[in-house]
């Protein structure tokens, strides 16, 4: 998965996805890739996984080799009327800026397309060998992963349409994007996710995706379980063990993370789920 | 006068499973309870009672004093706007597609939608207390800022911009001769995308006022709300409930008490292990005795740091299909303040 150029990781809301995400970028930072890890929704999913402050718009080197950012909208949008879109001195035509930054919350295809366009950019430029996204939760990734082709529904003409195809093309190869879909092996994150899945098998934006299943259980051997404490403990995981068969049944995994227990900071989880990763890989 | 619980917290929590627990313990303590869900598990819905999107609030089969609805966020987004909109306006934008775009993807729509359909129970006064489950998207707090963010979006950023003052007539809009930056904007954009858009802003905004004052009385239930915070004791959703009691108080009130849901038992956290035990449930026992440690620290910090009433519900590996499993989790329960949110 990291001889890809692009890693967008999405998930129901609850399930970890920004930690696996935290946890990819640090695994491809260990094995010497120059890692960008972008935040696209709300602020500090990532910055937390990497114990480090606030993210902003300018990456941050984080880890030696690895930058991160969060995606400020108005910033993305300035930086792409000016550069992407060459609107030469456009820091001067504020109004501008400020008029696409209403349009935007008003016509939503467009606040999408600035996300997914900024991190698509950063793909193309040669900084970077692997660009993992922090994406918005399964129930909003289809707008983002639509919004080129919204666009260009949107739009009969004009320079952000022509744009859009590039950014369609780059999102469907299989050699530069992965689609990672975290999941648990509970009711509501695997009926999101294969709603999602299905979503994905209509549409054909994005090469099928990688499903990781977090905080899977191990199987306890069978036997009679003693009394006390003990017995409880045994009784409760092996309820909990079959019950996550049953979803993992319903949504098989391409990968599992196991269950990880007593860990105090979102960066313990992070460095520990990329521990968990390479021994898989 | 009607009592409303705002149940709210990070995703995956259990936020549902709990405003229905606590909906069930609050009927069966005599209250005429409405329990209003967004997004139930099947399993919770059908124990609730209820089967579809946009049930309206339906009395229990076998618990004549508990009620429940299940909301349809953006099919009553969409509602609110046309209920504040003239007939003739009404019919342009249920045809125009960036109000269909604006209602299915705008962050604080879905949010809205559940608060205003929430004040509106609460302001029938048919029910004693209202428990709302509310809504995941944006992260929780949008919830409560929902209704001066949508006062925002129909009164019209861009449409003051491009107007350069109030609501214009529609005819003014194409006067774009006045207005270089349009031309710029049609460039980029091409065609008259900025102009559709206006359109659409012109329509909504006539809407403003009903909009900005039906907001002002959301604001005020949700200030006469009790706030219960879920969280399990994970870093993830503690860090979003720490959100929340960082800036509730300014948006809406304080509050009242934060649920540390699938807590684990004391006794586990020093397990007493028998000699004859094999090593394999050795290990899981010692796996299992340092999450519940940690999770007991995670409520210790809580109540230290942020002067937090901490009240535990446990991991439980029952499938909740009933109303009793329901009732039974919540009276496994501890530290719940009952009297201070209402019941009881």
């Amino acid at each position: 998965m990291l001889d890809k150029r692009l890693i967008i990781v999405s998930g129901k809301g609850g399930v970890g996805k920004s930690a696996v995400a935290a946890g990819l970028a640090l695994l491809a930072q260990r094995n010497g890739l120059r890692v960008l890890a972008v935040e696209m929704g709300s602020s500090g999913g990532l910055s937390t996984h990497f114990s480090v402050g606030p993210l902003e718009f300018k990456p941050r080197e984080v880890r030696p080799g690895l930058h991160a950012m969060h995606i400020v909208r108005s910033e993305a949008l300035l930086e792409y009327l000016s550069i992407q879109l060459r609107l030469p001195g456009i820091g001067r035509f504020g109004a501008v800026a400020r008029a696409f930054d209403a349009l935007a919350t008003a016509a939503p295809a467009i606040r999408e397309i600035i996300t997914i366009g900024k991190i698509l950019w950063e793909v193309r430029e040669d900084r970077w060998d692997l660009v993992v996204a922090d994406a918005p939760p399964t129930g909003q990734i289809g707008s983002y992963l639509r919004a080129p082709i919204s666009i260009s529904e949107l739009v009969p003409t004009g320079r952000i349409r022509a744009q859009s195809e590039w950014m369609t093309t780059t999102l469907g190869d299989p050699d530069m994007t992965q689609l990672v879909i975290v999941t648990l092996p509970e009711e509501l994150p695997s009926t999101e996710t294969l709603e999602t899945m299905r979503w994905l098998e209509d549409n054909q934006i994005v090469p099928p995706p990688l499903v990781i299943s977090n905080r899977v259980l191990s199987e306890l051997e069978d036997k009679p379980s003693p009394g006390g404490v003990v017995g409880e403990i045994a009784d409760l995981h092996r309820s909990l063990w079959s019950e996550q068969q049953h979803w993992l049944g319903k949504v098989p995994p391409d990968l599992t993370l196991p269950y990880m227990f007593g860990l105090f900071t979102p960066g313990e989880v992070a460095a520990r789920i990329s521990d968990e990763l390479e021994a898989l890989t | 006068m009607t009592k409303t619980i705002l149940i709210t917290g990070a995703g995956g929590v259990g936020k549902t499973t709990i405003a229905a627990a606590v909906g069930v313990t609050a009927a069966r303590e005599g209250l005429r309870t409405l329990v209003v869900t967004v997004d139930p598990a099947r399993r919770l819905a059908s124990a609730l009672g209820i089967a579809h999107l946009g049930d309206e609030p339906t009395p229990h089969v076998d618990e004549p004093l508990l009620w429940a609805a299940m909301l349809d966020a953006s099919a009553s987004w969409r509602a609110v706007a046309m209920r504040h909109a003239d007939p003739d306006v009404a019919t342009r934008l249920a045809d125009n597609e960036f109000f269909h775009a604006a209602s299915d993807h705008f962050p604080a729509s879905q949010s809205y939608a559940a608060a205003d359909q929430a004040a509106t129970f609460v302001q029938a006064r048919a029910w004693d207390l209202v428990v709302v489950d509310t809504p995941p998207s944006g992260g929780g707090i949008d919830f409560f800022a929902a209704p001066a963010q949508m006062a925002d979006l129909v009164g019209g950023r861009l449409l003051r911009w491009i107007t350069g003052g109030p609501l214009p007539g529609r005819k003014l809009l194409y006067n774009r001769a006045a207005r270089p930056m349009l031309r710029v904007a049609d460039s980029i954009l091409g065609s008259d995308l900025l102009e559709r858009v206006a359109e659409f802003l012109v329509d909504l905004r006539t809407t403003y006022d009903g909009v900005a004052r039906r907001g002002r009385e959301i604001e005020k239930v949700m200030r006469e709300s009790s706030i219960v915070v879920i969280t399990t004791a994970d870093p993830a959703p503690v860090s979003e409930a720490v959100k929340f009691y960082r800036e509730l108080p300014g948006l809406a009130s304080a509050p009242k008490v934060v649920i540390f849901n699938r807590t684990l038992p004391d006794a586990w956290g020093s397990p007493s292990i028998p000699p004859e035990t094999s090593a394999e449930l050795r290990h899981v026992a010692q796996l299992w005795g340092s999450e519940t440690l940690r999770q007991r620290d995670a409520r210790e910090e809580f109540s230290a740091r942020y002067g937090a009433t901490v009240a535990t519900v446990p991991l439980s590996d029952e499938p909740l299909t009933d109303l009793d499993g329901l009732a039974r989790l919540m009276s496994q329960g501890s530290g719940i303040p009952w009297e201070r949110i209402g019941i009881g």
